[in-house]
Protein backbone atom coordinates (compact mmCIF):
# COMPACT_ATOMS: atom_id res chain seq x y z
CA UNK A 1 0.00 0.00 0.00
CA UNK A 2 1.72 3.22 -1.33
CA UNK A 3 0.40 6.73 -0.87
CA UNK A 4 0.02 8.34 -3.64
CA UNK A 5 -1.41 11.99 -2.50
CA UNK A 6 -0.74 14.05 0.40
CA UNK A 7 -1.64 16.52 1.99
CA UNK A 8 -1.76 18.71 5.59
CA UNK A 9 -3.75 21.59 7.10
CA UNK A 10 -3.34 23.86 9.82
CA UNK A 11 -6.21 24.30 12.26
CA UNK A 12 -6.26 27.13 15.03
CA UNK A 13 -7.59 27.59 18.23
CA UNK A 14 -10.90 29.22 18.60
CA UNK A 15 -10.62 30.62 14.77
CA UNK A 16 -14.69 29.74 14.41
CA UNK A 17 -14.89 32.08 11.22
CA UNK A 18 -12.67 29.39 9.14
CA UNK A 19 -14.54 26.21 11.40
CA UNK A 20 -14.68 23.57 8.42
CA UNK A 21 -12.31 25.01 5.56
CA UNK A 22 -10.21 22.16 5.76
CA UNK A 23 -13.17 20.01 5.60
CA UNK A 24 -14.26 21.71 3.14
CA UNK A 25 -10.95 21.48 0.96
CA UNK A 26 -10.56 17.45 1.89
CA UNK A 27 -14.41 16.88 0.55
CA UNK A 28 -13.56 18.52 -2.67
CA UNK A 29 -10.70 17.20 -3.30
CA UNK A 30 -11.45 13.79 -2.65
CA UNK A 31 -14.33 14.43 -5.15
CA UNK A 32 -12.32 15.45 -7.72
CA UNK A 33 -10.20 12.58 -7.34
CA UNK A 34 -13.23 10.59 -8.51
CA UNK A 35 -14.33 8.97 -4.89
CA UNK A 36 -17.90 7.69 -4.72
CA UNK A 37 -20.58 9.63 -2.61
CA UNK A 38 -21.20 6.86 -0.14
CA UNK A 39 -17.73 7.09 1.08
CA UNK A 40 -16.88 10.36 0.66
CA UNK A 41 -20.56 11.22 3.14
CA UNK A 42 -18.78 9.88 6.01
CA UNK A 43 -15.43 11.19 5.25
CA UNK A 44 -17.32 14.51 4.94
CA UNK A 45 -18.84 13.81 8.36
CA UNK A 46 -15.46 12.36 10.08
CA UNK A 47 -13.50 15.15 9.58
CA UNK A 48 -15.92 17.66 10.05
CA UNK A 49 -16.36 16.75 13.66
CA UNK A 50 -12.79 16.40 14.26
CA UNK A 51 -11.28 19.47 12.81
CA UNK A 52 -14.07 21.50 15.01
CA UNK A 53 -12.81 19.16 17.91
CA UNK A 54 -9.70 20.59 17.11
CA UNK A 55 -10.52 24.30 16.84
CA UNK A 56 -12.67 23.78 20.05
CA UNK A 57 -11.24 21.53 22.63
CA UNK A 58 -7.67 21.44 21.54
CA UNK A 59 -5.20 24.58 21.55
CA UNK A 60 -5.18 23.53 17.57
CA UNK A 61 -3.83 21.02 15.85
CA UNK A 62 -2.99 19.72 12.18
CA UNK A 63 -5.05 17.14 9.77
CA UNK A 64 -2.86 15.11 7.65
CA UNK A 65 -4.71 13.68 4.44
CA UNK A 66 -2.97 10.49 3.00
CA UNK A 67 -4.73 8.56 -0.27
CA UNK A 68 -3.25 5.40 -0.78
CA UNK A 69 -3.15 3.81 -4.12
CA UNK A 70 -5.80 0.73 -3.05
CA UNK A 71 -8.08 3.66 -2.39
CA UNK A 72 -8.29 3.69 1.01
CA UNK A 73 -8.14 7.07 2.79
CA UNK A 74 -6.65 8.19 6.20
CA UNK A 75 -6.59 10.73 7.89
CA UNK A 76 -4.92 11.91 10.88
CA UNK A 77 -5.73 14.31 13.49
CA UNK A 78 -2.78 15.69 15.68
CA UNK A 79 -3.25 18.16 18.57
CA UNK A 80 -0.25 19.19 21.29
CA UNK A 81 -2.89 19.23 24.26
CA UNK A 82 -4.75 19.14 26.38
CA UNK A 83 -5.43 15.76 26.25
CA UNK A 84 -9.12 13.85 26.82
CA UNK A 85 -9.06 13.12 30.49
CA UNK A 86 -11.16 9.94 30.75
CA UNK A 87 -11.42 8.51 27.03
CA UNK A 88 -14.43 6.15 28.24
CA UNK A 89 -16.49 8.83 28.98
CA UNK A 90 -15.58 10.84 25.67
CA UNK A 91 -16.59 8.15 23.66
CA UNK A 92 -20.30 8.19 25.36
CA UNK A 93 -23.12 9.54 23.11
CA UNK A 94 -23.74 12.79 24.44
CA UNK A 95 -21.00 13.70 27.05
CA UNK A 96 -19.87 17.03 26.10
CA UNK A 97 -16.96 19.66 27.91
CA UNK A 98 -18.16 21.45 25.04
CA UNK A 99 -17.87 25.81 26.81
CA UNK A 100 -20.80 28.12 26.97
CA UNK A 101 -19.05 29.96 23.64
CA UNK A 102 -19.03 27.36 21.49
CA UNK A 103 -22.60 25.63 22.38
CA UNK A 104 -23.69 29.09 21.43
CA UNK A 105 -22.58 28.54 18.07
CA UNK A 106 -23.99 25.04 17.51
CA UNK A 107 -21.21 23.14 18.61
CA UNK A 108 -20.69 20.92 21.15
CA UNK A 109 -23.09 18.42 21.13
CA UNK A 110 -21.34 15.01 22.46
CA UNK A 111 -21.70 13.49 19.36
CA UNK A 112 -18.39 14.11 17.98
CA UNK A 113 -16.12 11.00 18.64
CA UNK A 114 -18.74 8.42 19.10
CA UNK A 115 -19.97 9.60 15.23
CA UNK A 116 -16.31 9.94 14.17
CA UNK A 117 -16.08 5.90 14.97
CA UNK A 118 -19.55 5.17 13.66
CA UNK A 119 -18.75 6.64 10.03
CA UNK A 120 -14.79 4.95 9.77
CA UNK A 121 -13.62 1.96 8.72
CA UNK A 122 -11.00 1.84 11.30
CA UNK A 123 -10.61 4.68 13.96
CA UNK A 124 -7.71 4.84 16.60
CA UNK A 125 -7.55 7.34 19.39
CA UNK A 126 -4.57 8.28 21.55
CA UNK A 127 -4.58 10.65 24.36
CA UNK A 128 -2.43 11.69 27.02
CA UNK A 129 -1.63 15.83 28.37
CA UNK A 130 0.57 15.73 25.82
CA UNK A 131 -2.24 15.49 22.90
CA UNK A 132 -4.45 13.68 21.18
CA UNK A 133 -4.29 11.56 18.43
CA UNK A 134 -7.12 10.60 16.19
CA UNK A 135 -6.12 7.87 13.06
CA UNK A 136 -9.06 7.08 10.47
CA UNK A 137 -9.40 5.11 8.03
CA UNK A 138 -11.95 4.99 5.24
CA UNK A 139 -12.25 2.53 2.18
CA UNK A 140 -14.42 2.78 -0.63
CA UNK A 141 -16.94 -0.06 -1.06
CA UNK A 142 -15.80 -2.11 -4.43
CA UNK A 143 -17.85 -1.37 -7.24
CA UNK B 1 -26.32 16.00 -19.97
CA UNK B 2 -27.81 19.44 -19.72
CA UNK B 3 -28.03 22.13 -22.37
CA UNK B 4 -27.21 25.92 -22.17
CA UNK B 5 -29.20 28.39 -22.91
CA UNK B 6 -26.84 31.20 -22.25
CA UNK B 7 -25.32 32.39 -24.96
CA UNK B 8 -21.97 34.85 -25.48
CA UNK B 9 -23.02 37.39 -28.41
CA UNK B 10 -20.97 40.42 -27.94
CA UNK B 11 -18.38 41.49 -30.97
CA UNK B 12 -16.77 43.65 -29.11
CA UNK B 13 -16.13 41.86 -25.57
CA UNK B 14 -13.51 43.56 -23.40
CA UNK B 15 -12.31 40.03 -22.59
CA UNK B 16 -12.32 41.34 -18.75
CA UNK B 17 -13.55 37.70 -17.57
CA UNK B 18 -15.84 38.89 -15.10
CA UNK B 19 -18.37 35.96 -16.38
CA UNK B 20 -15.42 33.57 -16.43
CA UNK B 21 -15.13 33.87 -12.56
CA UNK B 22 -18.45 34.26 -11.73
CA UNK B 23 -18.99 30.83 -12.74
CA UNK B 24 -19.65 28.23 -10.11
CA UNK B 25 -18.97 25.43 -12.63
CA UNK B 26 -16.32 26.69 -14.18
CA UNK B 27 -17.93 26.36 -17.44
CA UNK B 28 -16.88 29.52 -19.09
CA UNK B 29 -13.27 29.63 -20.47
CA UNK B 30 -12.27 31.76 -23.38
CA UNK B 31 -10.35 30.18 -26.33
CA UNK B 32 -9.32 31.98 -29.52
CA UNK B 33 -10.27 35.26 -27.96
CA UNK B 34 -13.62 34.40 -27.78
CA UNK B 35 -15.81 33.51 -24.90
CA UNK B 36 -16.80 29.37 -24.83
CA UNK B 37 -19.33 28.15 -22.66
CA UNK B 38 -19.68 24.37 -22.19
CA UNK B 39 -22.92 23.25 -22.34
CA UNK B 40 -22.13 20.27 -20.21
CA UNK B 41 -21.03 22.15 -17.36
CA UNK B 42 -24.08 25.24 -17.28
CA UNK B 43 -26.46 24.87 -14.83
CA UNK B 44 -27.98 27.97 -16.00
CA UNK B 45 -27.47 30.05 -13.03
CA UNK B 46 -27.53 33.18 -15.19
CA UNK B 47 -24.57 34.62 -12.79
CA UNK B 48 -22.30 35.49 -15.71
CA UNK B 49 -25.07 37.12 -17.46
CA UNK B 50 -25.02 39.49 -14.36
CA UNK B 51 -21.33 39.78 -14.32
CA UNK B 52 -21.28 41.12 -17.79
CA UNK B 53 -20.81 44.76 -17.62
CA UNK B 54 -21.31 44.84 -21.32
CA UNK B 55 -24.05 42.65 -21.54
CA UNK B 56 -22.57 40.19 -23.81
CA UNK B 57 -23.91 37.52 -22.05
CA UNK B 58 -27.74 37.13 -22.99
CA UNK B 59 -29.97 34.23 -22.10
CA UNK B 60 -32.15 33.00 -25.21
CA UNK B 61 -35.49 32.03 -25.17
CA UNK B 62 -37.94 31.04 -27.56
CA UNK B 63 -40.08 33.41 -30.05
CA UNK B 64 -43.45 33.75 -31.07
CA UNK B 65 -42.81 32.64 -34.47
CA UNK B 66 -43.64 28.94 -33.41
CA UNK B 67 -46.92 29.67 -32.30
CA UNK B 68 -48.94 28.91 -36.47
CA UNK B 69 -47.43 25.66 -36.41
CA UNK B 70 -49.83 23.96 -34.13
CA UNK B 71 -53.12 23.97 -34.05
CA UNK B 72 -53.68 24.76 -30.35
CA UNK B 73 -51.12 26.96 -28.21
CA UNK B 74 -51.28 26.64 -24.58
CA UNK B 75 -49.44 29.26 -22.67
CA UNK B 76 -48.07 28.61 -18.89
CA UNK B 77 -47.93 31.05 -16.60
CA UNK B 78 -45.18 31.47 -14.00
CA UNK B 79 -46.52 31.00 -10.36
CA UNK B 80 -43.91 34.09 -9.35
CA UNK B 81 -45.47 35.91 -12.14
CA UNK B 82 -48.20 36.15 -9.93
CA UNK B 83 -46.51 37.92 -7.47
CA UNK B 84 -46.43 40.88 -9.46
CA UNK B 85 -50.28 41.68 -9.88
CA UNK B 86 -51.43 43.74 -6.74
CA UNK B 87 -55.38 42.80 -6.69
CA UNK B 88 -57.34 39.98 -8.51
CA UNK B 89 -58.17 42.22 -11.23
CA UNK B 90 -54.55 42.53 -12.08
CA UNK B 91 -54.72 38.55 -12.45
CA UNK B 92 -57.47 38.63 -14.58
CA UNK B 93 -56.32 41.36 -16.85
CA UNK B 94 -52.58 39.69 -16.45
CA UNK B 95 -54.20 36.41 -18.04
CA UNK B 96 -55.98 38.70 -20.90
CA UNK B 97 -53.03 40.31 -22.07
CA UNK B 98 -50.92 37.03 -22.23
CA UNK B 99 -53.59 35.41 -23.98
CA UNK B 100 -53.83 38.27 -26.76
CA UNK B 101 -49.78 36.83 -27.41
CA UNK B 102 -52.22 35.05 -29.75
CA UNK B 103 -52.85 31.63 -27.32
CA UNK B 104 -55.93 30.12 -27.14
CA UNK B 105 -55.50 29.21 -23.51
CA UNK B 106 -53.32 30.76 -20.48
CA UNK B 107 -52.92 28.24 -17.66
CA UNK B 108 -51.24 28.44 -14.18
CA UNK B 109 -50.44 25.33 -11.70
CA UNK B 110 -50.58 26.80 -8.48
CA UNK B 111 -52.56 23.27 -7.64
CA UNK B 112 -49.65 21.36 -8.99
CA UNK B 113 -46.68 23.79 -6.49
CA UNK B 114 -49.42 22.99 -3.50
CA UNK B 115 -49.60 19.33 -4.44
CA UNK B 116 -45.48 18.77 -4.60
CA UNK B 117 -44.96 21.02 -1.90
CA UNK B 118 -47.47 19.19 0.41
CA UNK B 119 -46.06 15.89 -0.77
CA UNK B 120 -42.47 17.10 -0.27
CA UNK B 121 -43.34 17.74 4.17
CA UNK B 122 -45.34 14.57 3.94
CA UNK B 123 -42.33 12.48 3.06
CA UNK B 124 -39.73 14.74 4.91
CA UNK B 125 -41.80 13.74 8.16
CA UNK B 126 -40.19 10.42 7.83
CA UNK B 127 -36.21 11.64 7.79
CA UNK B 128 -34.10 10.88 10.70
CA UNK B 129 -30.60 11.90 11.10
CA UNK B 130 -30.67 12.92 7.57
CA UNK B 131 -32.52 16.00 5.76
CA UNK B 132 -34.74 15.86 2.01
CA UNK B 133 -34.21 18.48 -0.50
CA UNK B 134 -36.57 19.57 -1.94
CA UNK B 135 -36.04 22.38 -4.73
CA UNK B 136 -38.12 23.91 -7.35
CA UNK B 137 -35.36 25.67 -8.74
CA UNK B 138 -33.20 23.56 -11.48
CA UNK B 139 -30.09 25.66 -10.68
CA UNK B 140 -30.01 24.27 -7.51
CA UNK B 141 -30.69 20.47 -8.35
CA UNK B 142 -27.83 20.81 -11.45
CA UNK B 143 -25.42 22.34 -8.47
CA UNK B 144 -26.16 19.05 -6.85
CA UNK B 145 -25.65 17.02 -9.23
CA UNK B 146 -22.28 18.80 -10.31
CA UNK B 147 -20.76 20.03 -7.01
CA UNK B 148 -22.68 18.54 -4.38
CA UNK B 149 -22.41 14.61 -5.28
CA UNK B 150 -22.82 13.65 -1.76
CA UNK B 151 -26.29 14.63 -1.38
CA UNK B 152 -27.60 13.04 -4.41
CA UNK B 153 -29.70 10.74 -2.76
CA UNK B 154 -30.95 13.50 -0.68
CA UNK B 155 -32.65 15.11 -3.04
CA UNK B 156 -36.59 14.16 -3.67
CA UNK B 157 -37.26 12.99 -7.26
CA UNK B 158 -40.42 15.60 -7.49
CA UNK B 159 -40.98 16.42 -11.30
CA UNK B 160 -40.61 20.04 -11.74
CA UNK B 161 -44.83 21.59 -11.77
CA UNK B 162 -44.19 23.05 -15.54
CA UNK B 163 -43.24 19.71 -16.66
CA UNK B 164 -46.48 18.13 -14.81
CA UNK B 165 -49.17 20.98 -15.75
CA UNK B 166 -48.33 20.84 -19.46
CA UNK B 167 -48.43 16.66 -18.90
CA UNK B 168 -51.81 17.50 -17.92
CA UNK B 169 -52.46 20.10 -20.95
CA UNK B 170 -51.27 17.04 -23.48
CA UNK B 171 -53.99 14.37 -21.18
CA UNK B 172 -56.74 16.65 -21.73
CA UNK B 173 -56.71 17.70 -25.44
CA UNK B 174 -55.61 14.00 -26.87
CA UNK B 175 -55.05 13.86 -30.46
CA UNK B 176 -54.75 17.85 -31.18
CA UNK B 177 -51.82 19.44 -32.47
CA UNK B 178 -51.02 20.89 -29.06
CA UNK B 179 -48.48 23.66 -28.46
CA UNK B 180 -47.50 24.19 -24.74
CA UNK B 181 -45.25 27.79 -24.29
CA UNK B 182 -44.06 28.34 -21.24
CA UNK B 183 -43.46 32.00 -19.50
CA UNK B 184 -40.47 31.84 -17.72
CA UNK B 185 -39.11 34.26 -14.80
CA UNK B 186 -35.04 33.11 -15.03
CA UNK B 187 -32.78 31.82 -17.17
CA UNK B 188 -32.62 28.24 -15.58
CA UNK B 189 -36.64 27.98 -16.47
CA UNK B 190 -35.84 28.53 -19.58
CA UNK B 191 -33.16 25.97 -20.29
CA UNK B 192 -35.73 23.67 -18.14
CA UNK B 193 -38.69 24.22 -20.36
CA UNK B 194 -36.42 23.80 -23.37
CA UNK B 195 -34.46 20.15 -22.15
CA UNK B 196 -35.80 19.62 -18.91
CA UNK B 197 -33.52 16.65 -18.31
CA UNK B 198 -30.90 17.05 -20.86
CA UNK B 199 -33.58 14.84 -22.92
CA UNK B 200 -35.60 14.87 -25.65
CA UNK B 201 -38.91 13.93 -24.74
CA UNK B 202 -40.19 16.89 -22.70
CA UNK B 203 -43.72 18.20 -22.79
CA UNK B 204 -43.22 21.71 -23.23
CA UNK B 205 -42.22 22.82 -26.66
CA UNK B 206 -41.14 26.39 -26.19
CA UNK B 207 -39.64 28.57 -23.15
CA UNK B 208 -40.65 32.28 -23.60
CA UNK B 209 -38.24 34.71 -21.70
CA UNK B 210 -40.33 37.09 -19.28
CA UNK B 211 -38.30 40.07 -20.02
CA UNK B 212 -38.34 39.49 -24.12
CA UNK B 213 -42.43 39.09 -23.92
CA UNK B 214 -43.68 41.84 -21.60
CA UNK B 215 -43.14 44.74 -24.47
CA UNK B 216 -45.66 42.85 -25.76
CA UNK B 217 -47.69 41.85 -23.14
CA UNK B 218 -47.92 45.75 -21.25
CA UNK B 219 -50.06 46.93 -24.04
CA UNK B 220 -53.15 44.43 -23.86
CA UNK B 221 -52.83 45.05 -20.07
CA UNK B 222 -56.23 46.75 -18.59
CA UNK B 223 -58.05 45.77 -22.33
CA UNK B 224 -60.10 42.93 -21.09
CA UNK B 225 -60.22 40.29 -18.45
CA UNK B 226 -60.34 36.26 -17.97
CA UNK B 227 -61.81 34.72 -15.13
CA UNK B 228 -58.68 33.16 -13.10
CA UNK B 229 -58.88 30.70 -9.99
CA UNK B 230 -55.83 30.48 -7.87
CA UNK B 231 -54.57 27.80 -5.19
CA UNK B 232 -53.24 29.92 -2.45
CA UNK B 233 -51.28 27.25 -0.72
CA UNK B 234 -49.30 26.86 -4.36
CA UNK B 235 -48.53 31.21 -4.27
CA UNK B 236 -46.01 30.29 -1.34
CA UNK B 237 -43.95 27.98 -3.66
CA UNK B 238 -42.32 30.66 -4.80
CA UNK B 239 -41.40 32.94 -2.32
CA UNK B 240 -39.43 32.47 0.89
CA UNK B 241 -40.85 34.25 3.20
CA UNK B 242 -44.48 32.35 3.21
CA UNK B 243 -42.09 28.97 3.18
CA UNK B 244 -40.72 29.62 6.44
CA UNK B 245 -43.61 27.60 8.62
CA UNK B 246 -42.40 24.53 9.93
CA UNK B 247 -39.45 24.90 12.47
CA UNK B 248 -37.89 21.63 10.75
CA UNK B 249 -37.61 23.06 7.36
CA UNK B 250 -34.95 25.18 6.30
CA UNK B 251 -35.85 27.68 3.28
CA UNK B 252 -32.68 29.48 2.54
CA UNK B 253 -32.25 31.67 -1.01
CA UNK B 254 -29.15 33.05 -2.63
CA UNK B 255 -26.55 31.52 -4.48
CA UNK B 256 -23.58 32.19 -2.07
CA UNK B 257 -26.60 31.04 0.81
CA UNK B 258 -27.15 27.87 -0.54
CA UNK B 259 -23.75 26.75 -1.33
CA UNK B 260 -23.03 27.63 2.23
CA UNK B 261 -25.94 25.01 3.11
CA UNK B 262 -25.14 22.60 0.86
CA UNK B 263 -21.48 22.34 2.40
CA UNK B 264 -22.77 22.25 5.53
CA UNK B 265 -25.45 19.06 4.50
CA UNK B 266 -22.37 17.37 3.48
CA UNK B 267 -21.12 17.44 6.84
CA UNK B 268 -24.36 16.07 8.36
CA UNK B 269 -24.65 19.27 10.38
CA UNK B 270 -27.85 20.30 9.32
CA UNK B 271 -29.38 17.05 10.60
CA UNK B 272 -32.11 18.78 12.93
CA UNK B 273 -33.98 19.61 9.82
CA UNK B 274 -35.66 17.05 7.96
CA UNK B 275 -36.23 19.46 4.76
CA UNK B 276 -33.91 21.83 3.15
CA UNK B 277 -36.18 24.02 0.37
CA UNK B 278 -33.66 25.80 -1.46
CA UNK B 279 -33.60 28.91 -3.96
CA UNK B 280 -30.89 30.20 -6.06
CA UNK B 281 -32.25 34.00 -6.32
CA UNK B 282 -33.18 36.42 -3.52
CA UNK B 283 -36.56 35.84 -2.08
CA UNK B 284 -37.30 32.65 -4.32
CA UNK B 285 -38.40 32.31 -7.73
CA UNK B 286 -39.96 36.05 -7.25
CA UNK B 287 -36.70 37.19 -7.23
CA UNK B 288 -36.24 35.27 -10.75
CA UNK B 289 -33.95 38.00 -12.84
CA UNK B 290 -36.27 37.70 -15.78
CA UNK B 291 -39.16 39.52 -13.67
CA UNK B 292 -38.92 42.96 -13.28
CA UNK B 293 -38.71 45.06 -10.06
CA UNK B 294 -37.60 44.57 -6.82
CA UNK B 295 -38.58 41.10 -5.16
CA UNK B 296 -38.55 42.76 -1.89
CA UNK B 297 -41.07 45.21 -2.74
CA UNK B 298 -44.03 42.32 -3.77
CA UNK B 299 -43.19 39.75 -0.85
CA UNK B 300 -47.03 40.20 0.44
CA UNK B 301 -48.46 39.72 -2.92
CA UNK B 302 -49.98 36.39 -1.45
CA UNK B 303 -52.39 38.43 0.84
CA UNK B 304 -53.41 40.61 -1.73
CA UNK B 305 -54.11 37.95 -3.89
CA UNK B 306 -56.92 36.18 -1.12
CA UNK B 307 -59.67 37.02 -3.10
CA UNK B 308 -59.40 35.64 -6.44
CA UNK B 309 -61.38 32.32 -6.60
CA UNK B 310 -60.31 29.33 -4.80
CA UNK B 311 -58.73 26.21 -6.80
CA UNK B 312 -58.78 22.71 -4.93
CA UNK B 313 -54.95 21.24 -4.17
CA UNK B 314 -54.39 19.33 -7.39
CA UNK B 315 -54.89 15.39 -6.44
CA UNK B 316 -52.27 13.89 -8.89
CA UNK B 317 -51.34 9.92 -8.33
CA UNK B 318 -47.92 9.96 -7.33
CA UNK B 319 -46.06 8.72 -10.40
CA UNK B 320 -47.18 11.50 -12.38
CA UNK B 321 -45.22 13.82 -9.42
CA UNK B 322 -41.93 12.18 -9.15
CA UNK B 323 -38.74 11.75 -11.57
CA UNK B 324 -35.78 9.52 -11.89
CA UNK B 325 -34.22 11.19 -15.15
CA UNK B 326 -31.78 13.59 -13.87
CA UNK B 327 -29.07 13.80 -10.76
CA UNK B 328 -27.44 10.72 -12.48
CA UNK B 329 -23.35 10.21 -12.10
CA UNK B 330 -21.44 10.05 -15.56
CA UNK B 331 -18.43 9.35 -14.59
CA UNK B 332 -17.53 5.27 -15.69
CA UNK B 333 -13.83 5.65 -15.33
CA UNK B 334 -12.04 2.97 -12.85
CA UNK B 335 -10.62 4.34 -9.63
CA UNK B 336 -7.19 3.36 -11.69
CA UNK B 337 -7.47 5.64 -14.44
CA UNK B 338 -9.49 8.58 -12.12
CA UNK B 339 -6.14 8.44 -9.68
CA UNK B 340 -3.59 8.48 -12.34
CA UNK B 341 -5.03 11.11 -13.81
CA UNK B 342 -5.25 13.04 -10.39
CA UNK B 343 -1.85 12.71 -10.31
CA UNK B 344 -0.98 13.84 -13.64
CA UNK B 345 -2.97 17.24 -13.71
CA UNK B 346 -1.02 17.41 -9.61
CA UNK B 347 2.32 17.10 -10.98
CA UNK B 348 1.17 20.00 -13.79
CA UNK B 349 -0.02 22.31 -11.06
CA UNK B 350 2.68 22.28 -9.31
CA UNK B 351 4.30 24.13 -12.35
CA UNK B 352 1.82 26.26 -12.34
CA UNK B 353 2.30 29.60 -10.47
CA UNK B 354 -1.46 29.12 -8.57
CA UNK B 355 -3.20 32.83 -8.53
CA UNK B 356 -6.48 31.32 -10.71
CA UNK B 357 -5.53 34.90 -12.54
CA UNK B 358 -7.38 33.45 -15.67
CA UNK B 359 -5.40 35.08 -18.13
CA UNK B 360 -4.96 31.95 -19.65
CA UNK B 361 -8.39 31.77 -20.27
CA UNK B 362 -9.45 28.79 -17.71
CA UNK B 363 -10.99 29.64 -14.43
CA UNK B 364 -8.37 28.09 -12.33
CA UNK B 365 -4.79 26.67 -12.27
CA UNK B 366 -6.40 23.11 -11.36
CA UNK B 367 -8.66 23.39 -14.56
CA UNK B 368 -5.84 24.35 -16.92
CA UNK B 369 -3.69 21.88 -15.71
CA UNK B 370 -6.51 19.38 -16.58
CA UNK B 371 -6.63 20.41 -19.96
CA UNK B 372 -2.97 20.07 -20.23
CA UNK B 373 -3.03 16.92 -19.50
CA UNK B 374 -5.46 16.23 -21.88
CA UNK B 375 -3.36 17.69 -24.59
CA UNK B 376 -5.47 20.60 -25.08
CA UNK B 377 -3.26 23.39 -24.09
CA UNK B 378 0.43 23.92 -23.17
CA UNK B 379 2.06 25.35 -20.02
CA UNK B 380 3.12 28.12 -22.61
CA UNK B 381 -0.41 29.45 -22.32
CA UNK B 382 0.28 30.55 -18.96
CA UNK B 383 0.65 34.23 -19.01
CA UNK B 384 2.68 33.84 -15.51
CA UNK B 385 4.77 31.74 -16.34
CA UNK B 386 5.70 33.57 -19.63
CA UNK B 387 5.81 37.17 -18.92
CA UNK B 388 7.64 39.10 -21.64
CA UNK B 389 7.68 36.56 -23.89
CA UNK B 390 4.57 38.21 -26.00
Amino acid sequence: MQSIFYKDYEVVRDDFANAGTASSDIKRTLSTLGFQSAVLRRIAIASYEAEINLLIHAWGGNINLDVFDNGTVQLIFKDPGPGIPDLEKAMTPGWSTANQKAREMGFGAGMGLPNMKNVSDTFDIQSSSAGTTITMTFTEAPQ
Amino acid sequence: MSKSVIAYTLEHCVRCMKCLHACPTGAISMQDDRIHIDKQDCINCGRCVRACHSKGMVSKGSTLEDIHNYDYTVCIIPTALLSRCQSRQDVEELFYAVKMLGFDEVVEHTDIDAQLMKEARLISESAKEFNFIESFCPVVNELISKKYSILGENVLQLQYPTEICAKQIRKRLPGKNVGIFNLCECEANLALAKYPYGNDEYEVDHALSLTDMFPMIRPNLHKGKIDVSLCIDGLQACSVQSRMQRPDVLVADGFEKISEILDESEFGILNQYHLLTLYSCYNGCIGGHLLWGSSYLVNEFIDKLKDVPKKPVSDLPFDELFSDAYLKNEDTRTFAEKMSAFQKVNAILEELPGYDCGACGKQTCRSMAEEIVNGTRSLKSCRILNKGDG
